[in-house]
C-alpha cells in the first residue's frame, strides 16, 4: 500500500465491493435481456410508476442506502450519540484531516454517482425510458456528501445527529424535487446541485477537524438544569417488581421509543401537505393513506435494529454477552421484545391518531372526511362503518407490531448468511413482483385467472405456513426452550385469535363472491404464528452457540 | 489430559469437553471438577482455551462433545438455574454504556433474589462511583470496577472472573484481587479465576489448572506446585511452554 488514499480505499473495496460488484452485472443482464429477449411493447414509463420499473428501482434503492451507510461510517457508528462516528480508529493515523474527508467522500461520491449514471443511462439506452442522464446521479452523490457532513458533526444534544441530518436531506430532497417538477432543464438542476457538494465538503471538514481534537459540544446541562426549574428532574425510581419488567424496561430504553420518535420526525411533512388539500379530496384521502401507512412503513425499516442481536456492537451477529447472561430463559427474553413492540406500536399510533385528528380541524378538512363516512354510512349503515373502521384501524396496528417482531428470528439468530439470504430472497421478490403485478393489471385473462385460482394459492399458502409452524414446534420442543405448557396455550390463543379475526371478517363480508372457506384462510394467513414462534428458537441457538 | 478433585457435590463438573472452531480445536477433551469453597486458578498463555472453557461453563457455547455441568445443572438447558448463582466479569466487559450507574443497579438487582442493596451501595461508594454517571462516559478503571460491583453484589455462589485484570492498573487489580478476597470470606462460594498474570494468580488460588493448546497441562494445589516446582511461573514453563499452541477461541 504506497499511499493513504489507497489504504483507505482499499478498506472501503475490501469490505463493500460486492454490492457495486452484483448491481454492475445486474445491469448488465438486464441490458442484454432488453436486447436479445425482450419483444417492444407499451413504453415503460416511471410517472406514473410502471411495475416494470421496479426491476430497476428496487436493487438501485437498496444499493444507493447501502453505501449512504457505508460511505458514512454509519453501521459502525452510534447514531444517537452526541460523539462524531467518524472512526476514531482514523483520527491518530498520521494524515491531513482534509485528507481524512476527502478520500471517502470522493470514494463515496463517484460510487454512488457512478452506480445512478449507470443505471439512467440504461434506462435511456437500450431501454429507452426518457430520463435525465446527468443530475440524478450528481443528485445521488450531493445527497451522499450531506450525509457524510451530517453524520459526522459532533453535536451538542444525543438524538441532535438524526434529527438534523433527516431534517437536512429532507429540504434538500424537496428543492430537488420541486425542480424536477416543474422540469427545470437540466444545465439548472447541474448549477442547483453542483456547489453543494464543496460545501458539504468544507462542513465535513470543520465536523471531523473538531471530532479529531476532542471538540464536542455538551448542552445537556443547560436542558438538566431547565429540566429541574419545571421539576420534571430525574426522579428516584423505584426496584422493578419483577425479572421480566426489568428486561422489558431494558428492551424499552434500547428500541421502544425508536418508532414513535422516528413518526413525529416524519409526520409533521405529511400533515402540512394537508393544509394543501383542503380543496382537494382526492389529495386528502391519498394524503391520509400515506399517513395512516407511515407507521408499518417506518417499522419495517428500524425492525432491523429490533432484531439486532448485539445492539452494543453493530458489527457483531453474536449475541451480547450482557444479556446472554441474564438469568431468564430464551422465551422470556423474546417476550420482552415482543412487549416493548407492542408498547411501541400503541405510543406510535397515539401520536398517529391524536396528530391527525388535529391537524383535520385546524387544517379545515374535517368536513371532507364526514362527507366520506356519510357517504360510506349511507351504502353499508352505521355499525358496519364503525366495524370496518376499527378493523382498519386495528389491521393497521397489528401491521406495525408484526413488522417490528417479524424479523426477529433472523436477525437474533446470530448466523449472517441467514440474514443475507432473507435480503437477496426479499429483493428477488420484490424485483420479480414489479413486473408480475404490472403483467396482471395490463391483462384481463390474467386477472380473471388469478381470482379463479385464489382459493387455491391461500390454500398453498397456509399449508406452507402451516408446515413451517409444525417444524419450528417440534424444534421447540425437542430444545426445551417452551415447555409443553407454553406450546399449548400458545397454540390456543392462536387458533382463538383466527376464530375471533374470522368472526369479524364473516359479519363484515358478506355476498355471493367471497366463500366463507377463503374467509377462514385470510383469518389463518393475518394471525402470526411461524416467524414469531421461531423467535426464541433462533435466540436460543445465538445464545447457546 | 485430565485433571480432577475428588468431591461427592462439586460446583463445576467439566468431562471430555471438546470444541472446534472450523479447523482449529480449541478445546480438546477437557475435564475439570471444581469442589465448592475454594479459588481456583485458571492459568495458559493468550489463546490457550481459557474464555472458550469458561463460555461453556456460562452456557454460551453449547458443548460439541462431552459434557458441562454447573451445581449439578446443563447451563444450556437451564440458564436461570446457573446463571441466578454466578457472578461474571471479563476483560470484555461490554456493559450497556447507554444506563447510568444507578441504572445499572437497578437493572441488575432485579434478576437476584440474593442481591444485597447495602453490599451494592457499599462497593459503589468504595469504588468511588458516580450515581449519575453513564456508563460509556466511565474510564477503563472505572468501568471494570462497575463490572465487579454487579458481579458481586448478588453474593453469588460461584465467581466466575475471565482475564478481570487486563490492562488495567495495580489500583484496579488490587480491587479486583480484594474482591476476590472477600468472596473466598464468604464460607463454601467458590471462584475460578483465569490469567495469564502467573503472581495474581499466585496470590489468591488455592488450586491451579495450567491450560494450553486446549488441553489441561497441569492441575493441582497451588501448594504442591510449589513444592515439586518451586514457583508458578517454573511450573508454567515446564508444563504450558513446551506446548505447541493448537488453536485460539472465539
Amino acid at each position: 500500500m504506497q499511499s493513504h488514499a489507497l489504504a483507505i480505499g482499499w478498506e472501503f473495496r475490501k469490505r463493500h465491493a460486492w454490492p457495486l460488484i452484483a448491481m454492475g452485472v445486474y445491469l448488465l443482464g438486464l441490458a442484454v435481456f432488453r436486447l436479445v429477449f425482450y419483444v417492444p411493447g407499451e413504453p415503460i414509463t416511471v410517472v406514473p410508476p410502471d411495475g416494470r420499473a421496479a426491476t430497476v428501482i428496487a436493487p438501485l434503492s437498496w444499493a444507493f442506502f447501502y453505501y449512504l451507510a457505508v460511505f458514512s461510517f454509519g453501521l459502525s457508528g452510534d447514531l444517537g450519540a452526541r460523539q462524531s462516528i467518524f472512526p476514531a480508529r482514523m483520527f491518530s493515523l498520521p494524515v491531513r484531516t482534509a485528507a481524512l474527508v476527502g478520500w471517502p467522500m470522493l470514494y463515496g461520491t463517484l460510487t454512488v454517482g457512478t452506480l445512478v449514471l449507470a443505471t439512467t443511462a440504461l434506462a435511456r439506452w437500450p431501454w429507452g425510458i426518457e430520463a435525465p442522464l446527468f443530475w440524478p446521479a450528481l443528485f445521488a452523490a450531493t445527497f451522499l456528501a450531506w450525509t457524510q457532513a451530517l453524520m459526522w458533526m459532533p453535536y451538542g444534544l444525543p438524538v441532535a445527529r438524526p434529527i438534523v441530518t433527516v431534517l437536512w436531506l429532507a429540504v434538500l430532497d424537496a428543492v430537488v424535487l420541486l425542480a424536477a417538477h416543474f422540469k427545470v432543464s437540466e444545465p439548472v438542476m447541474l448549477a442547483i446541485l453542483a456547489p453543494q457538494i464543496p460545501i458539504a465538503y468544507l462542513v465535513a471538514l470543520y465536523a471531523v477537524a473538531r471530532a479529531r481534537r476532542g471538540d464536542v459540544l455538551d448542552w445537556r446541562p443547560r436542558f438538566m438544569r431547565a429540566a429541574a426549574v419545571v421539576g420534571t428532574a430525574p426522579l428516584r425510581r423505584v426496584a422493578f417488581a419483577s425479572p421480566a419488567r426489568a428486561q422489558f424496561w431494558f428492551e424499552w430504553r434500547r428500541h421502544g421509543r425508536t418508532l414513535p420518535a422516528l413518526v413525529v420526525m416524519v409526520l409533521p411533512f405529511e400533515l402540512a401537505l394537508f393544509w394543501l388539500a383542503r380543496d382537494a379530496p382526492a389529495l386528502l384521502l391519498e394524503l391520509l393513506i400515506l399517513v395512516l401507512l407511515t407507521p408499518p412503513l417506518l417499522a419495517s425499516v428500524i425492525a432491523a435494529t429490533v432484531s439486532r442481536a448485539n445492539p452494543m456492537a453493530p458489527d457483531s451477529h453474536a449475541m451480547s454477552p450482557f444479556v446472554a447472561m441474564r438469568p431468564l430463559s430464551s422465551a422470556d427474553l423474546i417476550a420482552a421484545k415482543l412487549r416493548m413492540a407492542l408498547w411501541s406500536t400503541v405510543a406510535t399510533w397515539l401520536v398517529v391518531l391524536i396528530a391527525v385528528t388535529l391537524v383535520l380541524q385546524w387544517s379545515g378538512t374535517w368536513p371532507m372526511v364526514q362527507q366520506r363516512v356519510s357517504r360510506l354510512v349511507e351504502i353499508v349503515e352505521m355499525p358496519r362503518t364503525i366495524v370496518f373502521t376499527l378493523l382498519v384501524l386495528a389491521a393497521l396496528v397489528a401491521a406495525t407490531w408484526k413488522q417490528l417482531v417479524q424479523s426477529l428470528c433472523i436477525g437474533l439468530s446470530g448466523r449472517d448468511w441467514i440474514a443475507r439470504s432473507v435480503l437477496v430472497a426479499v429483493l428477488v421478490i420484490i424485483i420479480f413482483s414489479g413486473p408480475v403485478v404490472q403483467w396482471i393489471v395490463d391483462h384481463d385473462s390474467a386477472r380473471a385467472m388469478l381470482w379463479n385460482s385464489l382459493p387455491l394459492i391461500l390454500a398453498v399458502l397456509v399449508a406452507l405456513k402451516m408446515l413451517a409452524a409444525a417444524w419450528v414446534a417440534a424444534r421447540l420442543t425437542r430444545s426445551g426452550v417452551l415447555s409443553d405448557g407454553a406450546l399449548v396455550s400458545g397454540a390456543a390463543t392462536w387458533v382463538a385469535g383466527v376464530f375471533a379475526l374470522y368472526g369479524v371478517l364473516a359479519w363484515l363480508v358478506w355476498g355471493p363472491l367471497i366463500p366463507q372457506y377463503v374467509l377462514v384462510l385470510l383469518a389463518i394467513l393475518g394471525m402470526p404464528l411461524a416467524r414469531v414462534a421461531a423467535a426464541p428458537l433462533a435466540l436460543s441457538l445465538n445464545r447457546h452457540r | 489430559m485430565s485433571a480432577s478433585v475428588s468431591v461427592s457435590d462439586p460446583v463445576i463438573s467439566v468431562i471430555g469437553l471438546s470444541r472446534r472452531f472450523d479447523a482449529k480445536t480449541a478445546l480438546d477433551s477437557v475435564s475439570l471438577v471444581l469442589a465448592p469453597g475454594a479459588v481456583y486458578g485458571l492459568v495458559g498463555a493468550n489463546g490457550a482455551g481459557k474464555t472458550t472453557l469458561i463460555k461453556h461453563i456460562l452456557g454460551l457455547l453449547r458443548a460439541e462433545s462431552g459434557s458441562v455441568r454447573v451445581f449439578g445443572l446443563d447451563p444450556v438447558a437451564d440458564p436461570v438455574g446457573v446463571l441466578s448463582r454466578i457472578g461474571y466479569f471479563s476483560e470484555e466487559n461490554d456493559l450497556p454504556g447507554w444506563m447510568r450507574v444507578d441504572e445499572l443497579i437497578r437493572y441488575q438487582r432485579a434478576f437476584y433474589a440474593t442481591w444485597d442493596d447495602v453490599y451494592a451501595e457499599e462497593l459503589r461508594r468504595s469504588f468511588a462511583l458516580d450515581a449519575r454517571a453513564r456508563v460509556k462516559t466511565l474510564s477503563k478503571g472505572q468501568k471494570a470496577r462497575m463490572g465487579l460491583l454487579v458481579a458481586l453484589a448478588h453474593r453469588p455462589e460461584l465467581l466466575l472472573l475471565d482475564e478481570p485484570s487486563s490492562g488495567l492498573d495495580p489500583i484496579v487489580r488490587r480491587d479486583i484481587l480484594g474482591a476476590v478476597i472477600r468472596t473466598i470470606a464468604d464460607e463454601g462460594r467458590t471462584v475460578l479465576f483465569s490469567s495469564h498474570l502467573l503472581d495474581e494468580v499466585e496470590e489468591v488460588a488455592d488450586h491451579v489448572t495450567m491450560i494450553s493448546a486446549g488441553r489441561i497441562a497441569l492441575s493441582a494445589p497451588l501448594a504442591a506446585i510449589k513444592e515439586s516446582h518451586g514457583t508458578l511461573a517454573k511450573a508454567f514453563v515446564a508444563h504450558v511452554r513446551s506446548a505447541a499452541p493448537l488453536s485460539t477461541g472465539p
